[in-house]
């Protein structure tokens, strides 16, 4: 192989040279897009857990209550009793485990929708921490409340003030703002998981539809293994039922609707189309130039070339134009993703995960986590179309190659 | 084959298909000798001249080039031994376009192992010889027909070649050009003690050379 003889060869022929590169990086920056959004759509899967600080949630759906009185459950989101929760707490790749109480109180002048949380637990909507706007977080151990900022300033509630809730008396401490908040599981309301088991545990119509005990739960936010999520999931369906909700990345990804969240097959089959387009067109250009070069070739065999030496120096010209190619493609899948990173993406949150009564102002509305399409190129996808370039280009260039080199010089160089 | 003798091909017969091109055919070529093969357009002289230079195969016969037999030589030993022993003079010149006149004389030197340094200086210096030092750098479309020519012979010579094919060398040129050409080649035979063999249709340049070799219908006539 020459360096000297192709590096003029790509440079002057330039029409070549472009043509080859162009088409190869226009398949290379189409395989580096298709599997981006993919993993971008993926990633925005994952948002609405991780915003409360778990992988998989798990509540279960009962009856609805006969009377909207007092403290009940919402139908999507019914008693998870303790021993269940010590159940999957033992599962294999379960490795944090939040709990949660959401209530709907039906007082005679309003209704509330109340959440109960561990304040301490990193793992669910003790998050909230963060979504603070005025006041102060809930701490200690006497019973306090957390309004939520809209809520607070539509009901006149003051900060320091005092609610009663299920009558039950709470000094409000401080208030949040739900529009920077998880979007599951979204109360008026926060006050600490104790006395929500109090409401809970002294209200007779909440036990007369899913019978309550102090410790018993019915909202769980579980941190996990990546690679087990899927099968936890299986598993906390079996262990609690079939009425058990159980949500996982996936199921968001599948709520997302778009063609590269519905699954991996396609984005496999759309990558597989691209690549073999870019080996099609890098082969097809690349067989034009080389059947060009006949008479090339031919002198060259003529002048003491042997097939090695023909086949090294297309194979090198072919692979240099390849590896820009992929330069190119990833730089064109660069600009692509920049410009498609600022797609908004609007993920639907199921009215299960987050009930909200529909008969209450804006209650059945869909709720939805709205996030700019979280596009960006892993180095390693990078890597890997730059070295599929270099072996599109090994294998054209050998293959054609090979072919040219067997042609006889005599047959070329006859004078016209 | 006696020890003057640098090239001999003994009854030599090319067959395309039904078509014989070449007769049975035996020749030989001396060392320094200068031969021209003449003869009408089609009478299969080029045909010959890539069958004695083994660019081509023939259907029958033997060929041996400086001693080595050409015969059963895989396609890869005779490129490396047209390397060692051989130089080609084409009509249409065959230069590489996007290469540089020194470039293209350097062109059988690419796949040996040396610097581009030596490469450079050597085809420089052949270069020189043909007076076109001062285009060492133009691509052949900066150079005229004359030009070109000399390029080619000076590639011809860059592996210090025993023998010389030219096919129809001056056939591109104007009368003027050709005749220099002709200089050259017949210089180059007298000072350096090449052979040439030369495939040409016209008997005015035929008759530089020391020998004359008539060819027609595939057969030598004399």
């Amino acid at each position: 192989m020459n360096l000297r003889y192709m590096m003029k060869e790509l440079y002057y022929q330039k029409r070549r040279t472009v043509t080859s590169i162009l088409g190869l990086s226009i398949g290379i920056a189409l395989l580096i897009i298709l599997n981006s959004l993919s993993s971008a759509y993926r990633q925005a899967a994952h948002v609405p857990l991780k915003e409360i600080g778990a992988d998989i949630t798990v509540q279960r759906s009962g009856d609805v209550p006969k009377e909207l009185v007092g403290a009940v459950f919402p139908c999507s989101a019914v008693t998870i009793h303790k021993e269940e929760v010590e159940k999957v707490q033992k599962l294999s790749g379960v490795r944090g485990i939040g709990a949660g109480l959401l209530l709907w109180v039906f007082d005679p002048n309003r209704a509330w929708i109340v959440l109960g949380i561990e304040k301490d637990n990193s793992i669910g909507p003790s998050l909230l921490r963060s979504s603070v706007t005025e006041g102060r977080f809930l701490e200690g151990s006497k019973p306090e409340a957390l309004v939520e900022q809209a809520y607070a300033r539509q009901f006149g509630i003051k900060l320091n003030g005092t609610i009663s809730v299920a009558d039950h008396k709470f000094p409000v401490v401080g208030f949040v703002d739900a529009s920077r908040a998880a979007k599951i599981a979204v109360a008026n309301v926060y006050l600490p998981l104790k006395e929500a088991e109090d409401l809970a545990a002294s209200s007779k119509q909440l036990q007369s539809v899913s019978p309550y005990a102090p410790g018993d739960v019915n909202l769980l936010f579980i941190k996990a293994d990546q690679e087990k999520i899927t099968l936890l999931a299986s598993e906390m369906k079996s262990l609690l039922g079939n009425k058990a909700t159980v949500a996982t990345p996936d199921s968001f990804l599948k709520l997302l609707g778009s063609l590269f969240a519905l699954s991996d097959k396609f984005t496999l089959a759309a990558s597989l189309i691209a690549i073999i387009v870019a080996v099609l067109i890098a082969f097809k250009t690349m067989a034009g130039n080389v059947a060009e070069r006949a008479r090339e070739i031919g002198v060259l065999k003529a002048v003491g070339w042997t097939n090695r030496n023909v086949v090294s120096q297309l194979m090198s010209e072919s692979v240099i134009q390849c590896f820009l190619a992929g330069i190119l493609g990833l730089l064109i899948a660069l600009v692509a993703s920049f410009g498609l990173s600022f797609m908004k993406v609007n993920i639907p949150i199921p009215w299960e995960m987050s009930p909200n009564p529909h008969f209450l102002p804006g209650g059945g509305d869909q709720i939805f986590k709205t996030l700019r399409l979280p596009v960006h190129i892993p180095w390693n996808l990078a890597f890997f179309a730059i070295l599929l370039s270099i072996i599109i280009g090994g294998m054209t260039g050998g293959l054609l190659g090979r072919h040219i080199s067997k042609i006889k010089p005599s047959e070329v160089l006859r004078h016209e | 084959m006696s020890k003057s003798t640098i090239l001999s091909g003994t009854g030599l017969s090319k067959k395309y298909g039904d078509l014989e091109v070449v007769k049975g055919v035996s020749l030989a070529i001396d060392v320094g000798e200068f031969a021209c093969l003449v003869g009408k357009s089609g009478c299969g002289k080029t045909t010959l001249l890539s069958l004695l230079s083994g660019l081509e195969k023939p259907t029958k016969g033997r060929v041996i080039l400086n001693g080595k037999e050409m015969n059963g030589a895989s396609e890869d030993v005779l490129a490396l031994f047209r390397r060692e022993n051989v130089g080609f003079i084409f009509q249409s010149f065959n230069l590489i376009p996007t290469l540089s006149a020194w470039e293209n004389v350097a062109l059988p030197l690419f796949p040996l192992k040396m610097t581009n340094e030596e490469r450079r200086k050597r085809a420089t210096e052949l270069l020189g010889k043909m007076e076109l030092g001062h285009r060492i750098e133009h691509l052949p479309s900066a150079l005229s027909g004359g030009e070109k020519q000399r390029v080619a012979i000076a590639r011809a010579l860059i592996n210090n070649p025993k023998i010389i094919f030219a096919d129809e060398p001056t056939g591109n040129l104007d009368s003027s050009t050709g005749e220099a050409i002709m200089d050259i080649l017949n210089e180059l035979h007298k000072e350096e003690g090449v052979a040439i063999l030369m495939v040409t249709h016209e008997d005015e340049l035929a008759k530089t050379a020391n020998r004359l070799i008539r060819m027609k219908d595939g057969e030598i006539m004399s």
